[in-house]
Order: C-alpha cells, then structure tokens, then sequence
C-alpha cells in the first residue's frame, strides 16, 4: 500500500503541476525569452557581420600626417588615402566634406592615441574610420617586418596544444572539469527554480486544511517523499525546457553567435569523478529539500516562510566567494569548512570534484554527510509535518513539538 | 495524552459496537478532538490506542477509515473529480473505480455538473458535501464523523444524516462527535460525555439520562407543593412547576401524596432530562472557548 501511495503522491504532483497554465506560462517564458535574445544575436550578428564586411570594402578619402614614421605611404595609397600637407587644412577640409577622414598618428602610437577625425556617417558607420586608422598601422608594421610568419607570431595569435600529466597519466584538463561540473549547474538551477515550491510544498495542505483527511490515509513520510520526487521531476521538465532554445542555438546558429566550437566527443567522462558527482547531486538536493520542506511545515503562510528561502539561497552561493580559493587552495581552512559545513558541502564539494582536488575520503565523508543528514531532515520534516500543519494558522513552536510526548 | 505538561486526555477507553452509531460528547476544550486525533494517530498518543477489528490502526489502512475533521479542506485549486479520485486511489481503488464512484456520488448530492469545476469555484455547503464523499469512499468499515453537521443548512444536513443511515445500514461504525444533542438522540445507541479530558459518563443514553436527574415532572396545579424527600421543585410559575425526582420512587406515588396534600392537579406529565439538560447540568453554564 505504501509504494502503491507513493505513486498516487507522485503522479498526482506531478500532474496537477503540469497541467497547470501557470506552470506552462512560467516555464515557458524563459526559453522563449532565451529564443527571442538568440534570434536577436544572430538577426544583429548576421547585421552586423554584413557591415564590417561592406566597411572592410568600402572605400572613402582620407588624409593623414604621421609622426611616428611608423606608416608606410604605400600602404595608405593602397587604402585611398594620402599625406596632408597642413594639419589644420585637412581638418577644415574634413569640416567642409572635401574628404572623408583626417588620420593624425602621434610620435608613439603604442603610448599615445591615434587621433581621427572623420564625418559623421552615423555611429555604426563612423567606426570604419578608426578600423582602416589601425589598419594601416598593422599593414606598415607587418611590410617592415619582412615576413608573414614573423608578422603573425608577432601579433600573438598561436595556436597551442598542451598535454598535462596526473599521477603519470594524461589529464583531460578543462574536457575533464566539464562534465562534473555539469552536476553543479543541476544542482544550482534545481535549488533556485524549485527552492520556493519546496517550501510551499506542505505549506498547501496547511492551509487548506487538507492535513488531518491526508494524515488519516496516507503515512506522512510518503507524502513528504512523494512530494520531493515529484519536485525533482518536475524541476528536470523544466531544465530540459529551458535547455533547448540552447540546444537549438548550439547546433545551428553557433557561428552566426560566434560560440566556441566545442568539441562534445573531446570531453573526457571519468567514471568516479562523475560518479561522486551524481551522489554529491542528489544528497544536497535531499538536505536541501527536506530542509526547506521542514521550514514550510513550521510557518503558517507561504510569505512566512519565504523570508527563510532568502537564507538558504544565500547559503548555496556563499562557496563562490571563495572560488578562487577552492580552485587553487583546496586544504585551506575557509575551503575546508566550506567544505563540511552542509549547507555548503554540496556546492564546494562539487567545485573540487570537478576540479580534482576532493580525494575518495573527503568524498565519502561529504557523501555520507549529505546523505545522513538530508534522512535526518527529512525525518523532522515528517516530525513537523505532523504536529505542525494541525496547527493550521499558528507558527509552530519547535519546543512544544519536541515537548509533546506524543 | 500529555502536551509539554498538560495532561489534556487520562484514562479514557471506551469500545464501540460493530454497526452502532456512537456519540461522542463534551464541551469545547473537552478533548474531543484531540482524542480522535490521537486515536488517529495525527497526534502520537502518549499512551494507547486505536484497535479496529482489534488491530491497531494505521494510516496506510485508511481505506477500512472514514474520517470527516472538525477543520475542513481539499485541495482547493485542483478540480472536483481530481481531488475525489485522488483520495480513492490512496484508500486503495483503482482510478477507474474511484473516478466512476465519484461521478455516482456527485449525482447523487446533485454536484454532477461541478465534477470539472475547481473545488475553490463551489459554495462552502458543496464543497461540505464533496468532503463527506471522500470520507465514505471505499465503504468505510469506521466513519469519525467530527461536527458532521457544522456549515450544513438544514436541508443538506437531512442529506448528510440520510447519508450516514445508508452507511450505517450497510454495516459501518459510527462515531460522532458533535454537540447537537437532538441528532445524537435520534441517530447514537451508545454515548460517552468527556469532560476535562476523562468520561464523565458512558452507556446508552437512557442510562446516562438516568444518571443524571432522572425523570422531571411537569405539573399544572391549585394549591401548595408540599416539600418532599422524592422530588425537588426545581420551577414554578404560578399554577405551573416542574419537579425533578431525587430517588427511585415511582411516579404515581407523588402523584398520590400531591392529591392527598390538597394540591388539585389539573395535568401531571412525566419525561426524562434530556440530552441538552444533561450537557448543561454537567458542563455548567459555560464552556472552554477552544480544543486543545
């Protein structure tokens, strides 16, 4: 009866919540806005590629007078420009639209400013003077030099590969962080968009006076766990929703929004990384949640109890003060409180998972940890639960809970 | 049952016959609702027990349990249908047989067209009725029925007490807790009277109308009332009075020594104390303002 219960619990959450507009109409506004920003990006991408194309060929008149000796007349030639035989000529000649730009190359034009003076063509337009200003600098600098691979190397645009070892094996550097860190963005958009249900999720059979008819069918354990699972499955529908205008952007419109072309077969999938991450994942979803359940079977309103969410939520991102700490100084004392304390185990735990600095045993104690006390939670949610949700409109006293005998 | 220091509930134990209607009575802040909440296991009962069948009760057995709670509810947002169908599966009917169930019964108390709406959209009586459907669902062996009759105007209430006879000729148990002692009158076989907590008294209810006071005449007279061992004169008014009888002595008896006192007796009724007399003799004059 109790697993047949367990199921009713499930699919009547579940159901009644995704059969709700307002569900729909709250899920579906971030994907769509997601959508609209993407469409956005690659409609003033696919622009503004159009324009620095045309501005690359556009040609328009300039002068210019070069104190730096830097310029290579051939190269402004090339470009349609020429030397400006007076300086405040060419300027009242901009002024008067007799030519389109005036480019004034300093002494030092690593140290002090081009300066450019153009008409005004509007303020997308206007930004091909101060490009083919640089760009005569770069042609100049690259003729010197004589030759193209000096030129590139120059300009510092390498491409590297590196091979790191760990414990005498190759490491899969940033391809071995990922996909653990995967677990940690679930966790975080679990905790931020269910953290208020969870605290609401008892708080509407207190108010509705559904608690005594519930308690007198139903064991409250399996409610309370009901209530979680379904949570949980409702919070994966809503990540896979949000994840597809993303998805969709990633696989067709990846060049248009200039994304890195991340190469998915490349990630390096270490099975106890992954593993520790998974554990790490649902046992601070279970002390999270069975926490903030607990909270709501104590207050009597959803607004009582949402001035406790604001505190749990600070709790879960307090780890990322201390990131540049977590990642570089593992054994530090803040990162090893951060560490055990388990409020912030969770999230600390799995920033070292997946950067390789949380050994087995500081995994199965942070495991355990979670674990042992998200059962232990969620045990003293069922105990408030009980005795708290009967007391309908009053906040339930902690001490008269544990006072009472029964 | 013991709150912090509070001993709320002692030493009560009462059984109640398979198939009979039983009345549970008390003033406010009796413990009324604190013993059926504990008997339920809402609250864990410092000590004892509720033994069904004799077999303790638990929850996941709800389906053999039809409880209706002093505070009423469901969830309001969700529709008629869902709410009702809801609970049968959790008293253990398949969907099928609680949602077909549920369609019966919302005809039968003329709901059937509310059966998509959301609970929130009924009036406060219908949605009474609703709650009373998800009580009987799956044919309770054991009906708790608190204040059953609380928020009912008076033609659902002869609904709602129609509902209970099926329920009690079909071979359900009823307890009721209430205080409208004209139903328990008509409806309970067998009473208890809580008071602080503990019975004041238990049995049928002439039994506990004998307890307490007995038989009270009402007499309309010429003369004087002489005073006597048999009878107090708890009214008089005039040429009317009514005397409560004090000991087993039969009413004919007063009868006699009246007339032979000189007292012209122009009507001479007898009736035992009722139920509501019974509840103001016990519980004074007023009650606690709340439950435990």
């Amino acid at each position: 009866m109790a697993r047949h219960n367990l199921g009713t619990v499930v699919s009547f959450e579940v159901t009644r919540t995704l059969t709700k507009k307002r569900f729909w109409i709250a899920t579906l506004i971030v994907p769509v806005v997601i959508g609209i920003v993407i469409g956005l990006m690659v409609t003033s991408n696919t622009t503004t590629g159009s324009q620095v194309d045309s501005q690359k060929d556009a040609k328009f008149t300039f002068v210019y007078s070069d104190a730096s000796g830097y310029v290579d007349p051939a190269v402004a030639t090339a470009l349609g420009g020429g030397k400006a035989a007076d300086q405040a000529q060419a300027i009242a000649d901009v002024k008067a639209g007799k030519v389109d730009a005036f480019f004034v190359y300093p002494h030092d034009p690593v140290k002090q400013p081009t300066k450019v003076y153009g008409a005004d063509r509007g303020i997308f337009e206007n930004g091909k003077y101060s490009s083919v200003a640089s760009e005569i600098l770069v042609a100049s600098a690259q003729r010197k030099i004589g030759d193209t691979a000096l030129a590139t190397l120059a300009q510092g645009n390498l491409p590297v590969t590196s091979v790191t070892y760990k414990a005498g094996k190759v490491s899969g550097g940033v391809a071995e962080v990922v996909p653990p860190l995967m677990f940690l963005v679930i966790f975080y958009v679990l905790i931020v968009l269910l953290g208020n249900q969870m605290l609401t999720s008892l708080l509407e059979e207190k108010e509705n006076r559904v608690t005594e008819m519930i308690l007198t069918t139903l064991d409250p354990t399996t409610l309370v766990v009901g209530k979680v699972i379904s949570l949980f499955i409702v919070g994966l529908v809503q990540m896979l929703l949000f994840a597809v205008p993303v998805i969709v952007a990633y696989l067709f419109f990846r060049s248009s929004l200039n994304l890195p072309d991340f190469d998915l077969p490349t990630l390096f999938l270490k099975p106890g990384p992954m593993v520790v991450g998974v554990l790490l994942l649902f046992g601070g979803f279970g002390l999270f949640t069975s926490t903030l359940v607990a909270v709501g079977a104590v207050m009597p309103t959803a607004k009582d109890a949402g001035q406790i969410f604001a505190i749990m939520m600070a709790l879960i991102f307090v780890p990322f003060y201390a990131i540049s700490l977590v990642v570089s100084d593992p054994q530090s004392l803040i990162v090893q409180l951060f560490t055990y304390f388990p409020y912030s185990a969770a999230v600390t735990a799995m920033l070292r998972n997946a950067f390789g600095s949380l050994d087995p045993l500081e995994s199965g104690i942070v495991i355990v940890e979670l674990f042992s006390l998200a059962a232990i939670m969620l045990r003293l949610a069922v105990r408030l639960f009980r005795h708290g949700s009967i007391e309908y409109s009053k906040r339930v006293s902690l001490r008269a809970v544990f006072a009472r005998r029964g | 049952m013991v709150f912090g220091k509070r001993t709320v509930v002692r030493d009560l134990s009462f059984d109640i016959n398979r198939g009979e209607t039983f009345g549970f009575l008390g003033s406010n802040g009796s413990g009324k609702t604190t013993t059926i909440r504990a008997l339920l296991g809402i609250y864990q009962p410092t000590v004892g027990i509720l033994h069904i069948n004799g077999r303790p009760f638990r929850p996941e057995d709800g389906g053999k349990l039809g409880y209706l709670p002093e505070e009423r509810g469901l969830y309001k947002k969700e529709s008629v249908i869902d709410v009702m169908t809801y609970f049968g599966r959790l008293k253990g009917l398949s969907k099928k047989a609680a949602s077909s169930w549920s369609l019966e019964y919302l005809d039968r108390v003329s709901l059937g067209d509310k059966a998509r709406l959301r609970l929130d959209k009924l009036s406060s009586g219908q949605q009474q009725k609703v709650q009373l459907g998800v009580t009987i669902m799956n044919e309770p062996e054991l009906l708790i029925l608190d204040e059953p009759t609380k928020g009912f105007d008076p033609v659902n209430r002869r609904l709602l007490m129609d509902i209970i006879e099926t329920q009690k000729k079909s071979g359900a148990t009823v307890l009721m807790v209430t205080h409208q002692m004209e139903e328990v009158e008509r409806l309970c076989d067998r009473v208890v009277l809580l008071k602080d907590g503990a019975a004041e008294a238990y049995g049928t209810i002439p039994e506990v109308q004998a307890r307490y006071g007995g038989t009270t005449i009402r007499l309309k007279f010429s003369g004087d009332i002489p005073l006597s061992s048999h009878y107090d004169v708890t009214l008089q008014d005039n040429n009317y009075a009514e005397l409560t009888v004090t000991d087993n002595v039969d009413e004919a008896v007063i009868l006699r020594d009246l007339v032979e006192a000189g007292v012209l007796v122009r009507s001479f009724l007898t009736s035992r104390l009722s139920l509501d007399g019974i509840f103001v003799k016990v519980y004074g004059t007023h009650s606690e303002p709340a439950e435990a």
